[in-house]
C-alpha cells in the first residue's frame, strides 16, 4: 500500500538525483545561515583584540553606566567598561567552552556508546545501566556541583560541563550503533575474523559519524548555554574576564539604568545557539533525514 | 498489566540504588579533603581528625559506601555543616516551592507545546508552521535566565502586571499564584519550545503511516484523524521526552529561582555550594535525581495505558 | 447499463524540475455492479496511484490534472473535501495492501471500526460497537463479541486483513477497491481472503476493483481485466478474451514470464528484460518500446504514443495488427 509513496519518491528522486551534494547544502537556507553565523563568530573571537574598540577590562570611572554612543557602542557598565568590547571578547570563552566540551564529551560518549551498542551481553547492560542512572541527574546541576568542587577556572568548567553532558551523547551514540549493528558489512567483518575493537573503530564509528556530527553541533549549543548559566550564577569564569553570562549577571544589577547591557549579552548567546541549531538542523536534513528522532531528544 | 507495574517498580528500586551509588562515588571522585574544605586552612589537626571521624572519612571507601548506603536506606543523608540540621530535612523543606514551579512550568509547556506542535505538523510548510518553528527555535536558544530578566523588565517594570519577585511571604493561594506566574511561564516556555518541536516531528511521522491513510480512505473526518487517531500515537515519544525535559527543566529551575529570587531547591543547593556544605549538596543532588526517576516511572506506567503492546509482555 | 464506477482520462502528476511529472496518464476504466475488474501491472505501473487519486487521497505534492472519476454518475473530482469525505468509506470502500500497518496500533479494533461507522452515521457508542461485532462476524472472525475489544497486535495478518475489510464494507459501499489485498499474506491465507471478498461482492452486489500483479488471481476472481504499464492502460478486455488472445506485447510477455504447471519439463521461463521507466524518464513513444520484442522503427513505436484502440477488447500498440497475424 506504500506504492503511492514509492512512486512519488521515485519521481522526486529522479528529479533530484543528479544534483551535486554541495548544491544540496547551498539550497538549505538554515544550513547556510548557520554556517555563515558560526564563521562570523569565529572571526570575531579570533580577531577580538583588533575589532574591539576598547580593552574589555579597562575602566572609565568618569563614564559609568553611560548610554550607547559613538565611543561606547553599547554604553558602559557600572565600572565604566565598554560593553561592546566585553561582548566581543566574551565570544572567546563561549566558543572555547563549546569547542572543547564537544571534543571531550563526543570522544568519550562516542566510544562508550559505540562499545555499549556493539558489545551486547553484560557489558552493554552494565554500560546502559550507568548511562541511564547518569541521565537521571539534571546535567546542569551535575555541572554545577562539579564546578563547585573543582573551582571555577576555564579548564575545570570545560571538564565539568563535558562530564555532565557525556551520558547524553553516549545514549544517542548507542541508539545509532544499534541501527548499524545488524547491517551485513558488520556481519561480514566478523566473519573474516576482525577483532571487535577493529570493527568498532574501523566500521561502526565511521558509519555512525553523520548523526554524531549533528549531535556535536547541538551539544556545542547546550554547552554554551550551560557555561552562560554557570557564569550567571557566579560559578563561571570570574570577572573581570568577560563572559556573556557574567555580563548579563553584572548588567542585571543596573537593569533599569542601562538594560542594554544584559539584553545585548543575551542576544549574543541566543545568536550563537540559534546558528548552531540551524547548522545542526541543516546537517541533519542533508546528511541523515532518518535520525530526526534521535537528535530530537538531545537537549 | 500487573507484570508491567511490577517491572516498573523493580526498575525504580534499581535506579534509586544506582543514583545513591553514583552520587556517592561522584562526590568522592572529586579531589580534595572535604574536612579541610569545610573547616578552612587554619583548622587544627585534632579538629580535622575529629571531623573526619564524624563524617566517617577515616574508614576505607567500601566501608564508607556501606555505611552511606545503610543510612540512605533509612533516610539519613548526613547533616548540614552550616545549620547542623539533617541534610534530607533541609532539602525536603525547600521542595514545595520548587515542586510548584516545576509542575506549573511543565503544565504550561505541555499546554502550549503539544497543540502548537500538532498545528505546525498539520500545516506543514505553511506560514503557521514556519512561525511556530521559529518561535520554538527562539525558545530553546535564549538562555532561560535572560528570558527571565526580559520578562521582569516587560511584565513587572514596564507593564506592572506581575511582581518581579518570584515568591511572597504573604499567605493566600492566589497571592502565591500571582508571584509564581512569571517564573513558571519563563521556565515553561523553553520546555514548550522543545515539546512543540518534538510533537511536530512525531506527528508528521504518524500522519504518514498506513493506518492514517486507511482512516482517510474510510472517510474519517480530518479533525478526528489528527486530534484522536494520530495524537495518541504521537504522544508516546512526546511522553518519553517529557521525562527527559523534566531533568533538563530542573536544571533550568535553578536559574529561574535565582533570577526571581525565589526560594526552593535550586537556591538551597546554590547556597550550600557557596558555603561548601557538601553533605547538603549531595543530598540535594540525590533528591533531584530521585524526582526524575520517580517521574520516569510514572511515565512508564502511563505508556502502558496508551500503548497496549507494552501491557502484554 | 451504466457503470458503478468509471474513470475517464484520469491524469495525475507531481511537480518536477521543469514540467510536471505524470504518474498516471489518460486512464479510462469502468466496473459494473456485481462485477470484478482486475487491474494488473508491475509495481510502479500506477495501479495504486490511479485509485488513490480518484479518491482524493494522493499525497502532496501529487495532484490530479485531468479526467473524471464517476461514482454512480457523480464526478468525485469535482466534489469539495467534505462532500468527498462523505463518499469515501460510505459509497466507495478501499482495502489496502499491508494489513500489518493498516490498523492503528493503539486503538482496539472495535473502536477503529466504530470510528468509521460514526464518521458517517449518527450512532451511539453502544450501537456502533454492536455493529462492529456484527461486521467482524460477517468477515468470519471467530468469537467476534470477544475479539472486538482486542488490539491489532493480537491478530494474525490474515485476521487483520479481515478487520480492514470489515471497515471497508461497514457502510455498505457500492464499490470496493482492493489494492493487492493478499500480497503481504501467507499463501494459505490468500485464498481465504480472496474468497471472502468474492462472497461479499456477490452478497451486496458491489462493484469490485482488484488491484494485483498475480495473473492466477485474475483468472480465478475477475470478470474483466485492465493491464497497466508505465502509468497507462495498455490492454483491456474480458478475462476470457485477454487470456485467450493477448494483444499487447507487454501482456504477452507477462504470460510468458509466469511458470505454467502444464508446460513440458525443461521449458525456460522468459522474464521481461530491463525494468519499467521511472515516471520522469518515460520515452516519447510507446513506453514499452525499449523492452518490446516487437518494436519497430517503421511502425513508429519509438516516436509516437499508441492510442488504446478496439471496442471491448482494446490494446495500445502500433503493432497489434501485425502481432495478431503472427499469433
Amino acid at each position: 500500500m506504500s506504492a503511492t509513496f514509492e512512486d512519488i519518491d521515485a519521481a522526486a528522486e529522479a528529479a533530484t538525483r543528479r544534483r551535486a551534494t554541495l548544491r544540496r547544502y547551498a539550497r538549505h537556507p538554515g544550513f547556510m545561515i548557520g554556517a555563515a553565523g558560526i564563521l562570523l563568530l569565529l572571526l570575531v573571537a579570533i580577531l577580538a583584540p583588533w575589532i574591539a574598540p576598547h580593552s574589555p577590562t579597562q575602566t572609565d570611572l568618569m563614564n559609568t553606566l553611560a548610554p550607547a554612543s559613538s565611543t561606547y557602542w553599547l554604553g558602559t557598565d557600572q565600572f565604566g567598561r565598554c560593553v561592546a568590547s566585553r561582548l566581543i571578547h566574551g565570544a572567546q570563552v563561549s566558543l572555547l567552552v563549546g569547542f572543547f566540551v564537544v571534543l571531550i564529551s563526543l570522544s568519550a560518549g562516542t566510544i562508550i556508546g559505540a562499545v555499549a551498542g556493539y558489545a551486547g551481553g553484560w557489558l552493554e547492560r552494565a554500560l546502559v545501566a550507568v548511562i541511564d542512572i547518569l541521565l537521571a541527574f539534571p546535567s546542569f546541576l551535575l555541572a554545577l556541583a562539579l564546578v563547585a568542587a573543582r573551582g571555577n577556572t576555564l579548564d575545570s568548567i570545560i571538564l565539568a560541563v563535558a562530564i555532565a553532558y557525556t551520558p547524553r551523547v553516549a545514549a544517542v551514540m548507542r541508539s545509532v550503533v544499534l541501527t548499524i549493528r545488524p547491517r551485513p558489512f558488520i556481519e561480514a567483518s566478523r566473519a573474516i575474523g576482525l577483532t571487535p575493537w577493529t570493527i568498532v573503530l574501523r566500521h561502526v564509528i565511521p558509519n555512525a559519524l553523520p548523526p554524531v556530527i549533528v549531535v556535536a553541533t547541538v551539544s556545542a549549543a547546550t554547552a554554551i548555554l550551560a557555561e552562560a548559566g554557570l557564569s550567571f550564577l557566579g560559578l563561571g569564569v570570574q570577572p573581570p574576564t568577560p563572559t556573556w553570562g557574567n555580563v548579563i549577571a553584572e548588567g542585571q544589577t543596573a537593569i533599569t539604568t542601562n538594560p542594554l547591557i544584559s539584553l545585548s549579552a543575551g542576544l549574543c548567546i541566543a545568536f550563537t545557539v540559534v546558528v548552531l541549531n540551524l547548522l545542526g538542523d541543516g546537517l541533519r536534513d542533508t546528511l541523515d533525514p532518518q535520525m530526526r528522532r534521535n537528535t530530537g531528544k538531545l537537549l | 498489566m500487573v507484570g508491567h507495574v511490577a517491572r516498573c517498580v523493580g526498575q525504580l528500586a534499581v535506579a534509586l540504588l544506582g543514583i545513591v551509588t553514583v552520587a556517592f562515588f561522584l562526590m568522592r571522585a572529586i579531589p580534595g579533603d572535604p574536612a579541610l574544605y569545610m573547616l578552612g586552612d587554619f583548622a587544627t589537626t585534632e579538629a580535622l581528625a575529629a571531623l573526619r571521624a564524624r563524617l566517617g572519612l577515616d574508614l576505607p571507601v567500601w566501608q564508607q559506601y556501606g555505611v552511606f548506603l545503610l543510612r540512605a536506606v533509612q533516610g539519613d543523608l548526613g547533616t548540614s555543616v552550616v545549620t547542623g540540621e539533617p541534610a534530607l530535612r533541609e532539602i525536603l523543606a525547600s521542595v514545595p516551592p520548587s515542586a510548584a514551579l516545576a509542575v506549573a512550568g511543565m503544565a504550561i509547556a505541555v499546554v502550549f507545546g503539544v497543540p502548537l506542535g500538532i498545528i505546525a505538523a498539520v500545516r506543514q510548510g505553511s506560514a503557521v508552521d514556519v512561525g511556530v518553528m521559529l518561535l520554538a527555535l527562539g525558545g530553546i536558544s535564549f538562555p532561560v535566565f535572560w528570558v527571565g530578566i526580559v520578562a521582569i523588565l516587560t511584565f513587572s517594570h514596564a507593564l506592572g502586571l506581575f511582581p518581579a519577585l518570584g515568591a511572597t511571604s504573604e499567605p493566600g493561594f492566589w497571592k502565591g499564584l500571582h508571584h509564581l506566574a512569571l517564573p513558571a511561564l519563563v521556565l515553561g516556555l523553553s520546555v514548550a519550545a522543545y515539546i512543540a518541536r518534538l510533537t511536530r516531528s512525531a506527528m508528521l511521522e504518524v500522519l504518514g503511516q498506513d493506518h492514517i491513510r486507511v482512516a482517510r480512505a474510510m472517510g474519517v473526518p480530518e479533525r478526528r484523524i489528527v486530534w484522536k487517531l494520530a495524537l495518541r500515537n504521537a504522544l508516546i515519544p512526546v511522553l518519553a521526552v517529557i521525562g527527559v525535559t523534566f531533568a533538563w527543566s530542573l536544571g533550568n529551575a535553578i536559574l529561574v529561582e535565582a533570577v526571581f529570587s525565589r526560594p526552593g531547591l535550586g537556591s538551597t543547593i546554590l547556597k550550600a555550594i557557596l558555603a561548601r556544605d557538601y553533605q547538603l549538596v549531595q543530598a540535594g543532588v540525590l533528591v533531584l535525581a530521585a524526582a526524575v526517576v520517580l517521574l520516569n516511572t510514572a511515565l512508564d506506567l502511563l505508556y502502558a495505558t496508551i500503548d497496549p503492546r507494552l501491557r502484554q509482555r | 447499463m451504466s457503470a458503478a464506477f468509471e474513470l475517464r482520462g484520469l491524469t495525475a502528476a507531481v511537480p518536477g524540475e521543469k514540467a510536471a511529472i505524470r504518474l498516471v496518464e489518460d486512464v479510462s476504466l469502468h466496473v459494473h455492479a456485481g462485477e470484478t475488474l482486475a487491474v494488473v501491472g508491475e509495481s510502479g505501473s500506477g495501479k495504486t496511484v490511479t485509485f488513490t487519486s480518484a479518491l482524493g487521497l494522493l499525497p502532496k505534492p501529487g495532484r490530479v490534472i485531468a479526467g473524471q472519476a464517476l461514482l454512480e454518475g457523480v464526478d468525485l473530482l469535482t466534489l469539495g473535501p467534505e462532500a468527498l469525505r462523505r463518499m469515501r468509506g460510505a459509497r466507495i470502500g478501499m482495502v489496502f495492501q499491508d494489513p500489518l500497518t493498516g490498523l492503528n496500533p493503539v486503538f482496539r479494533v472495535g473502536a477503529q471500526i466504530a470510528e468509521v461507522l460514526r464518521a458517517h452515521l449518527p450512532l451511539s457508542r453502544q450501537a456502533a460497537r454492536d455493529r462492529a461485532v456484527e461486521l467482524l462476524a460477517r468477515v468470519q472472525i471467530p468469537d467476534p463479541a470477544r475479539r472486538v475489544d482486542d488490539y491489532p497486535h493480537q491478530f494474525s495478518g490474515g485476521m487483520r486483513q479481515r478487520v480492514l475489510t470489515a471497515m471497508a464494507i461497514a457502510l455498505g459501499p457500492r464499490v470496493l477497491i482492493a489494492d493487492e489485498p493478499t500480497t503481504a499474506l501467507d499463501v494459505t491465507v490468500q485464498a481465504q481472503v480472496l474468497d471472502l471478498l468474492g462472497d461479499l461482492r456477490d452478497a451486496d452486489g458491489m462493484a469490485m476493483v482488484l488491484i494485483t500483479h498475480d495473473l492466477g488471481v485474475v483468472a480465478r476472481q475477475a470478470d474483466r481485466v485492465a493491464v497497466m504499464y508505465a502509468g497507462r492502460v495498455v490492454e483491456t478486455g474480458t478475462v476470457a478474451e485477454v487470456f485467450a488472445a493477448p494483444r499487447h506485447p507487454y501482456t504477452i510477455a507477462l504470460f510468458r514470464s509466469i511458470p505454467d504447471i502444464e508446460a513440458p519439463p525443461g521449458t525456460q521461463l522468459a522474464p521481461i528484460a530491463g525494468s519499467p521507466p521511472e515516471p520522469a524518464r518515460r520515452p516519447a513513444g510507446c513506453a514499452f518500446a525499449p523492452r518490446c520484442f516487437a518494436a519497430s522503427e517503421a511502425a513508429g513505436c519509438h516516436a509516437t504514443r499508441p492510442p488504446l484502440t478496439g471496442t471491448g477488447h482494446a490494446a495500445a500498440c502500433h503493432r497489434q495488427g501485425a502481432l495478431e497475424i503472427a499469433a
